[in-house]
């Protein structure tokens, strides 16, 4: 091996491990700021060593709830995740597979949704969901999740549906299966990827979301993220606190994303076919 | 003894058989006895297992009723639903919920919200609840009161909805640790002598002399830009509700403001009450002048490496006299509850804020605004800031910041523009005149100019 | 032949779909249409009327709206192209061969910051950015600067956690595009030429062409509707220097409760989304 070639390597070892810290740091330092007291997490300069706490945690799980709010957006999530996937997969193998009037318009469509602020539709939301006295219900959220889940599903899918040869359904018509049987049996599993990716994304978009959790729920439903913005009172600043209910709001989410990445690395392709 | 087993229905029954036998003296005495053995398990009887529904703060006064809760809900049996907001998200969680016709069977509400909450009829005059013995404490004493309090916090257009419970005075925290190693043997008496001679005195070594939150939001209005121009005379509007902002002396106070901000730590235009507080607590700012309410935090070991030091008097004065910030909240029954959650709302709201409870209250880190809570001198000792409350309380501007309905917009275009000049994008009177331009373009839409609405602020 | 299918067919595939999107999405965005051509103040409806398009007339004349629109465009423009730079340099990193073990970790950290509930990153920028007890501060040598309450240092700060969270995203799914070129191919390149310039230009960039034109997409959908992050961190402040599109439009909405307005502010808003998004579409997108 060369000497430039070791420099190179060294190089290369160097940047990733500086990508790693970048990544990682914030998350260190989310959690030990978790285990300071109030006086503690405010000292400055801050101080790396100290006698940890686990009260922000009890707090916050305990005396604030946090717990609940967890188990919400677990539900939402995942029902929301799996209702997307369910109207979105088919949808998504009709615009690769079939031809018909408008379908690029309704592509478009699709997509469109996953642009529109939030800002834009919580207010009527609050409304409409006022009048049919769905406030603060799981099934609000879960359906209004849709309207970015059901876009991402498609577009993704959409994607990977193309990237699957012809051939392979043209021979299983030829033998009579129908279109629900070819796209089940021969094309999901070569868009498995693509699924996979796009269920990740809706988990994670859907855990994370805010503005709707806070404007349509208040005790039952109350999402993590929602949660996570109510200590911050100008009055006080329970930093440890709101340092240790980030972490609890984090932590699944990371884990899930970690599990998953294997999926996430390969099916983000994004449209670009072999 | 016998009235104990009387439910409401019998109650009424009983007088009208009374009042029928027209025994104008066994009437007297027998009201007379009813009102002597008025108890609230007795009052709240008929709404035992009502649920109300609540937005409470966090912040120190509602942690202390939340821990007074049990009490009450095991002698009345009326359920207290609390939710918690922070301050920010309380009037839009409020308003959504009393548009919607939601669930809210009190409405909290900050003295600036009153107008807005009164005129849609969101909430009850408390005479609704005077006027039925069978409700009013009769040792409710609303006179008990501090009557600024009471008027500004509870008060519209001389009716009374509701009754003051959250309440803040202005005080000025001074570190007299500081303030004496600088040569001073007590605080500033006017605002110019704070910035003059206080100001470069102590402002050294990465400490500041002062420190005032200016956060764009209700903060930079309450306690930044309101704070600066009453003391020197100036006025949100004046008597024809035009923009007052350009008057000399809401100028001064602006200009005030812009030279103090030499004395106080950078980026103070991102300084809530919080960082405010804390940069007293840790000894970095000398003086601010915050809520009473944050006493508790202040005097505390847990929280305030000063709290050895802490010393409280009264707002410095300015020109016009001492104008100290006035806030607070007071607890109204809302409109849109139905008869048995505004009953035993009533009751809670008034065994919140009665007499009796008052001094606990106190010692849990409220702030009654009571006379009668700070009668015992003894009290002194233990809360420091009870004099200079008592004394802001004795005469202050009910219309610090207006109180009518149009705050809620006024107040964004005071936070924008207010914290424009702070960081000298536009002059004072730039500013003024856009702020004021945008603030008439609000009362003219709803209709204070073309004489459809009384001027009341 | 292919794709010739009964409209039946079509519609028990595509059906479901669209009723449900319709459902849940059409009916709100009516009523935002229609709030936007009333006076319509959440504390003053008993005064809602009819007054045609002039909220539209004052949000197209109103600086300050105009002044957030470019703000967020400011933003955009530069951690997008930091975004891609970075992002690319990354995938480019991780398409090595060597230090496999290394490798997997650093991927495995990119997926965090991705994942990272948006709000919780204000939080973590208040408490990491804070001039006193921040550690920022500290890493970079003990400095004093003024982050939060400073216009400008605050703006760095956003663009700072915008690219923190989204340049994995880009690096992942430019990582994704450079693993579909064909192995024979991109060795035969790389026996041609010594210069990783050539071969990503020629050889390489084909591939990466429809995630940068999703990520195009999607970074600037997600840029006007950035939210989150900024209003735990700043809410917009000092001032007006971090208020982006939608935390005016929030502010109008639900501050000042003027719904009317803030239904016409967000209805241009997406206006200029769906025309920016055809614009991709139509100059990148073949496919469809």
């Amino acid at each position: 091996m060369s000497g430039n070639r070791r420099g190179q390597v060294w190089g290369q070892a160097a940047v990733l491990v500086l990508i790693l810290l970048l990544c990682v740091f914030p998350f260190y330092w989310m959690v030990t700021t978790s285990l300071k007291t109030h006086v503690v997490a405010l000292e400055a300069p801050p101080v790396w060593i100290f006698e940890p706490t686990l009260e922000n945690y009890r707090e916050a799980l305990f005396e604030d709830g946090v717990l609940l709010t967890l188990i919400n957006s677990l539900i939402i999530a995942v029902v929301t995740t799996a209702l997307a996937l369910a109207l979105g997969v088919p949808a998504a193998f009709a615009l690769a597979r079939f031809d018909f009037r408008g379908k690029r318009d309704l592509w478009f469509w699709f997509i469109t949704n996953r642009m529109v602020s939030p800002i834009v539709l919580a207010l009527p939301f609050f409304l409409i969901a006022r009048n049919l006295g769905l406030l603060d219900k799981h099934v609000t959220l879960i359906l209004i999740y849709l309207t970015f889940n059901l876009p991402i599903v498609i577009w993704i899918v959409t994607d990977q549906f193309r990237g699957v040869p012809y051939d392979l359904d043209e021979a299983a018509r030829l033998e009579g299966a129908s279109q629900f049987r070819i796209m089940r049996s021969i094309c999901l599993p070569l868009a498995m990827p693509g699924v996979a990716v796009s269920a990740i994304f809706s988990f994670i978009f859907s855990w994370n979301e805010l503005m709707y959790g806070l404007i349509l729920t208040r005790n039952d439903a109350k999402t993590a993220p929602a949660m996570a913005v109510s200590f911050m009172e100008g009055y006080n600043l329970p930093y440890g606190k709101i340092m240790a209910t980030s972490t609890l709001i984090v932590i699944p989410v990371l884990i899930f994303a970690l599990l998953a990445s294997k999926q996430l690395v390969r099916g983000l392709t994004m449209g670009a076919v072999k | 003894m016998y009235v104990n087993l009387f439910s409401m229905e019998e109650t009424m029954k009983r007088i009208q058989v009374l009042a029928s036998a027209a025994v104008a003296a066994t009437l007297a005495t027998g009201a007379l006895a009813d009102s002597h053995a008025w108890s609230l398990k007795r009052a709240a009887e008929p709404y035992a297992g009502t649920t109300i529904d609540v937005v409470f703060l966090l912040r120190p006064g509602y942690e202390a009723i939340e821990a007074m809760l049990p009490a009450f809900e095991e002698e009345t049996g009326i359920k207290v639903n609390i939710i918690k907001h922070p301050y920010e998200n309380a009037l839009g969680e409020q308003v959504r919920d009393f548009v919607a016709g939601g669930d809210l069977d009190i409405a909290l509400i900050d003295l600036v919200w009153i107008g807005n909450f009164a005129e849609n009829e969101w909430i009850l005059p408390i005479e609704e609840f005077t006027s039925n013995p069978d409700l009013v404490d009769p040792d409710l004493d609303i006179d008990d009161f501090f009557p600024l309090v009471l008027n500004a916090f509870g008060g519209w257009n001389g009716v009374v909805y509701g009754l003051p419970f959250d309440n803040y005075s202005g005080l000025l925290f001074y570190n007299n640790c500081m303030l004496e190693a600088a040569g001073f043997d007590g605080p500033p008496a006017t605002w110019q002598e704070l910035k003059d001679v206080y100001g470069p005195a102590l402002t050294k070594d990465g400490k500041y002399a002062f420190a005032l939150q200016s956060k764009r939001n209700e903060t930079q209005s309450a306690d930044s830009f309101a704070r600066v121009i009453w003391p020197f005379g100036g006025s949100f509007l004046d008597e024809n509700f035009r923009s007052n902002l350009l008057s000399e002396e809401s100028q001064a106070g602006l200009k005030f403001r812009q030279d103090l901000m030499q004395y106080m730590p950078d980026g103070i235009v991102a300084y809530d009450h919080a960082e405010t507080v804390n940069a007293f607590a840790q000894g970095d700012v000398a003086m601010i002048t915050e809520w009473s309410a944050f006493y508790s935090t202040v005097v505390s070991p847990d929280t305030s490496k000063v709290a050895d030091c802490v010393a409280i008097a009264p707002e410095p004065t300015g020109p016009a006299g001492r104008k100290p910030a006035l806030g607070g909240f007071s607890l109204a029954v809302a409109s849109q509850a139905d008869d048995d959650e505004k009953a035993a709302s009533w009751l809670f709201i008034q065994w919140a804020t009665s007499k009796a409870n008052a001094g606990e209250y106190l010692q849990r880190g409220g702030v009654p605004a009571r006379h009668s809570a700070y009668a015992d001198p003894a009290l002194v000792e233990t809360f420091k800031f009870i004099p200079a409350l008592v004394e802001s309380w004795q005469d202050g501007v009910p219309e610090f910041r207006p109180r009518f309905a149009e705050w809620p917009e006024i107040t964004e275009i005071v936070q924008e523009w207010g914290s424009k000049i702070m960081l000298g994008e536009v002059s004072t009177e730039e500013g003024a005149r856009i702020l004021g331009e945008r603030m008439e373009a609000v009362l003219e839409e709803a209709g204070y100019y073309s004489g459809d609405k009384p001027l009341a602020q | 032949m292919r794709g010739k299918v009964s409209r039946r067919t079509v519609f028990a595939f595509i059906g479901p779909a669209v009723i449900g999107l319709a459902m849940v999405g059409i009916a709100p965005l009516l009523y935002a249409g229609w709030t936007s051509l009333h006076f319509f103040n959440l504390t003053k409806l008993r005064r809602v009327k009819f007054i045609g398009l002039d909220n539209y007339e004052s949000v197209l004349t109103d600086p300050v709206f105009w002044e957030a629109m470019g703000r967020t465009f400011a933003l955009l423009g530069t951690a997008l192209p930091l975004q891609i730079v970075f992002g690319l340099g990354i995938a480019l990193v991780l398409h090595q061969p060597r230090l496999s073990l290394l490798k997997t970790l650093t991927r495995l950290s990119l997926v965090l910051p991705m994942a990272t509930t948006y709000a919780v990153v204000g939080l973590l920028g208040q408490v990491m950015f804070n001039q006193k007890f921040g550690v920022v501060n500290q890493l970079l040598g003990g400095v004093n600067v003024n982050w939060i309450g400073d216009p400008n240092n605050a703006f760095i700060m956003i663009i700072f956690w915008d690219v923190w969270q989204w340049t994995p995203f880009v690096a992942l799914v430019l990582l994704a595009g450079l693993t579909m070129v064909p192995v024979e191919i991109e060795e035969a390149a790389r026996l041609e030429t010594r210069k990783w310039w050539t071969v990503l230009r020629y050889v390489q960039f084909p591939y990466l062409v429809p995630g940068l034109v999703a990520i195009l997409i999607l970074r600037t959908a997600d840029t006007l509707k950035l939210f989150d992050m900024v209003f735990t961190l700043t809410r917009g402040g000092p001032g007006s220097s971090t208020e982006f599109i939608s935390l005016m439009i929030q502010r109008v909405g639900f501050r000042g409760f003027d719904q009317g307005l803030a239904s016409a502010q967000a209805i241009i808003l997406l206006i200029i989304t769906i025309v920016l998004a055809q614009l991709y579409i139509r100059a990148f997108y073949k496919e469809v």
